[in-house]
C-alpha cells in the first residue's frame, strides 16, 4: 500500500516538474497581455487571444527561422540515415577490419566537446565559402549526430535475427540486394528512430548556428528566436507564442513516432 | 546443404570486407572533416597570433599556453566548470535514477510516460531559456507568487542576482533538461536486469529497500558509471543554455570554459587565445575520460 504511495507521489512529482512549466507557456500564449504580468497568476486563462501569434508572424523573422530550421532539420535527418545505416550495419553484421579501434572512435566523438572545434571550424567553412549557408549546419548538426545514432541502430540491428541474412545468401542474392530488399524494410523502425534523433538535434543546435550564420535571411529558431528576446522591450506574450510554434514540430513529429525512437534508445525495452 | 567451393568463398569475403569499408568509409570521412581536421587546424591557430579569421598571424610559439596557463580568469572558469559539472551529475543522477525506477513499474500510462518524458529534452533550448527566464521573472513570473503565497519566501527573490544563486539556478534547469535523457538509460539497464532475480529475493521475504540495496543498485553500477562519463563530458559541453540566460553573470559567477572560450573567440576577438584555452581543455577531459574509463575496468576486473 505504501509503495503505491509512494509510486502515485512520484509520479505526480514529475507530472507536474515536467507538465506545469509547459502548460503554463502553451496557455499563456493564448491570454491577454495583462492577464500574463497579472500579480496573481492564473492557472487557466481567463482570456483568449491570438495577438500575440499575429504579431510574431506579421513583424518578425519567425516564419523565415521556422522555414529555415525546417530545412537544415529534415535535411540533417536525411542525411545522417544515409550515413549511418550502413555504416551501423558494417559495425555490427560485417567483416570489418579494425572493427573495435573505429568503434571506440566512434564512441568517443559523441562525447566530444563541439566548443573545441567551434573556432578552427569557423576558419575552415570561412576558406570553404559556407559561412551563411545552412549546407554548413547540415554538415556539422550531422557531424554530431551520427555516433549516436550509429549505436541506436545496433539495437535495432539486433531484433534481426541473422539466420534471415543468411538464407538469402544461400539463394545466391548478392550483399546490395539483400540490404535493400530485406534488411531496409526491416529496420524501418531503427531508421525513423535514428531520423528523430538527428531532426531533434539539429533542431534545438544553438552555438554553430550562431556563429556560423551571418545573415538574418539564414537564421535558424534557436538563433533567431534568441535574438528577438533581446530585441523588444520583454514582451513575454510574444514570446510565449514563439515557443509554443517552436514546441509544435518535435511534440508533432514525437506523438507519431515517439515510441520507437523511445525503444531505440532503451534497447528494445518499450515495445 | 554444400558449401561454396573455397576459393569462391574467399573471393566472397574479400568482396565483403571491401563493402563493408566502403559503408563505413563516409561517415568516417565526416567526422575526420569535421572533427580530427578542425582539431590539428585548433593547433595550429593556438600556436600563432591571430586576433580574427582572415588573418594569418605571426608564430608565437606557446606564448598563448602560457598566458592562458597565469591568467585566473581561465582557472577560475575551470572551477565553475567543475562545479558546474558536479553538480548536475548529481541532480541529474537523483532525478533520473527516481524516474527510472518509477518506469520501470506497471501502471496505467506508463508507455505514454515512458516518451513523453523526453519532453525537456526535444525541445530546443531557447524553449527552455524562455520557460525559466519567464517562470522566474520578477514580472509575470509564476514561481515567486507560489513561493511567497506558500510561505517559503517573503518577498520575491532574484533567482539570477547572485553569483550563487544564479549557478545554482542554471544546474537545476540544465537537470530539468537533460534527466530525461539519462533516465531512459538507466531505465535500459534495469530492464535487463533479470526479473525471476527480484522476485526469487521477494519469496525469500526480502523487503523493497533490501532488494534495491542488494540487487538493484549493484546491477546498476557499470551503467551509473558509464553515464558518469558520457554525462559529465555532455555537460561540460552545455553552452546556450549559460548563455542565453545569464551570458556568463553576474560578474563572470556562470562563466564555465566553454563562455569563456567562446567570449575570448567571438567577444574579445582573440582567436589564438581561445584555440590555446580549447587544446587545454580538451586535453583536461580527455585525461579526465582515460583516467575514469580505467578507473572503471579496473573495478570491473578480479
Amino acid at each position: 500500500m505504501t509503495g503505491r504511495l509512494l509510486l502515485w507521489g512520484g509520479i505526480g512529482f514529475f507530472l507536474v516538474i515536467i507538465g506545469l512549466p509547459f502548460w503554463w507557456v502553451v496557455t499563456g500564449s493564448i491570454k491577454d497581455p495583462a492577464e500574463i504580468i497579472a500579480r496573481d497568476p492564473t492557472m487557466f486563462p481567463q482570456s483568449f487571444t491570438l495577438q500575440h501569434y499575429a504579431k510574431l508572424l506579421a513583424a518578425s523573422a519567425y516564419p523565415t527561422y521556422l522555414v529555415n530550421s525546417l530545412i537544415v532539420a529534415v535535411s540533417t535527418a536525411v542525411l545522417t540515415v544515409l550515413l549511418a545505416v550502413p555504416a551501423a550495419y558494417a559495425f555490427f553484421r560485417m567483416e570489418l577490419p579494425f572493427r573495435e579501434g573505429m568503434y571506440r572512435a566512434i564512441l568517443l566523438a559523441y562525447a566530444f566537446p563541439g566548443i573545441i572545434v567551434l573556432i578552427p571550424i569557423y576558419g575552415f567553412f570561412a576558406q570553404l565559402g559556407l559561412i551563411d549557408s545552412l549546407v554548413a549546419l547540415v554538415i556539422v548538426n550531422t557531424t554530431f549526430a551520427l555516433p549516436f545514432s550509429i549505436w541506436m541502430m545496433r539495437s535495432f540491428l539486433g531484433t534481426i535475427p541473422q539466420d534471415i541474412e543468411e538464407a538469402a545468401r544461400m539463394d545466391g542474392a548478392p550483399t546490395p540486394v539483400i540490404l535493400r530488399r530485406i534488411l531496409v524494410p526491416l529496420l524501418l523502425p531503427g531508421i525513423a528512430a535514428v531520423a528523430v534523433f538527428a531532426f531533434i538535434s539539429s533542431w534545438t543546435e544553438y552555438i554553430f548556428a550562431s556563429i556560423l550564420i551571418l545573415s538574418d535571411a539564414q537564421r535558424t529558431i534557436p538563433v533567431g528566436f534568441a535574438g528577438i528576446i533581446g530585441q523588444y522591450q520583454i514582451d513575454w506574450g510574444l514570446l510565449l507564442a514563439g515557443a509554443t510554434l517552436a514546441i509544435l514540430p518535435v511534440v508533432i513529429i514525437f506523438a507519431l513516432i515517439g515510441r520507437t525512437f523511445v525503444a531505440g534508445m532503451t534497447d528494445g525495452a518499450v515495445k | 546443404m554444400t558449401s561454396a567451393p573455397v576459393p569462391v568463398r574467399v573471393a566472397r569475403r574479400l568482396s565483403e570486407r571491401r563493402l563493408a569499408i566502403l559503408f563505413v568509409a563516409p561517415a568516417l570521412l565526416l567526422l575526420a572533416v569535421t572533427l580530427v581536421w578542425p582539431l590539428i587546424l585548433a593547433l595550429d591557430l593556438s600556436v600563432r597570433d591571430v586576433r580574427f579569421i582572415g588573418q594569418s598571424g605571426d608564430f608565437v610559439g606557446l606564448a598563448n599556453y602560457a598566458d592562458t596557463l597565469n591568467s585566473t580568469r581561465f582557472w577560475e572558469s575551470a572551477g565553475r566548470s567543475l562545479i558546474w559539472v558536479v553538480g548536475n551529475a548529481v541532480v541529474q543522477t537523483a532525478l533520473a535514477l527516481a524516474a527510472a525506477l518509477i518506469l520501470h513499474q506497471r501502471f496505467p500510462g506508463v508507455q505514454i510516460a515512458r516518451v513523453w518524458i523526453l519532453l525537456t529534452w526535444i525541445v530546443p533550448t531557447v524553449v527552455v531559456v524562455i520557460i525559466w527566464r519567464w517562470l522566474l521573472s520578477n514580472s509575470g513570473g509564476m514561481i515567486n507568487p507560489l513561493l511567497v503565497q506558500s510561505g517559503v519566501i517573503n518577498a520575491p527573490v532574484g533567482f539570477f542576482a547572485s553569483r550563487e544563486s544564479a549557478m545554482t539556478t542554471l544546474i537545476l534547469i540544465n537537470a530539468w533538461r537533460w534527466f530525461p535523457f539519462v533516465t531512459l538509460m538507466i531505465l535500459a539497464a534495469l530492464t535487463r536486469i533479470p526479473a525471476d532475480l527480484d522476485e526469487a529475493a521477494r519469496m525469500d521475504g526480502a523487503g523493497r529497500w533490501k532488494r534495491f540495496s542488494r540487487i538493484t543498485w549493484p546491477l546498476l553500477q557499470p551503467t551509473l558509471a558509464v553515464l558518469l562519463v558520457v554525462g559529465t563530458l555532455l555537460s561540460f559541453n552545455v553552452f546556450d543554455i549559460i548563455w542565453l540566460i545569464t551570458a556568463g553573470g553576474p560578474s563572470a559567477g556562470t562563466q564555465t570554459l566553454p563562455v569563456l572560450i567562446y567570449e575570448t573567440a567571438f567577444r574579445g576577438y582573440e582567436m589564438s587565445q581561445a584555440a590555446a584555452m580549447s587544446v587545454l581543455t580538451g586535453l583536461f577531459l580527455m585525461v579526465f575520460a582515460v583516467m575514469a574509463s580505467r578507473g572503471m575496468s579496473r573495478e570491473a576486473g578480479p
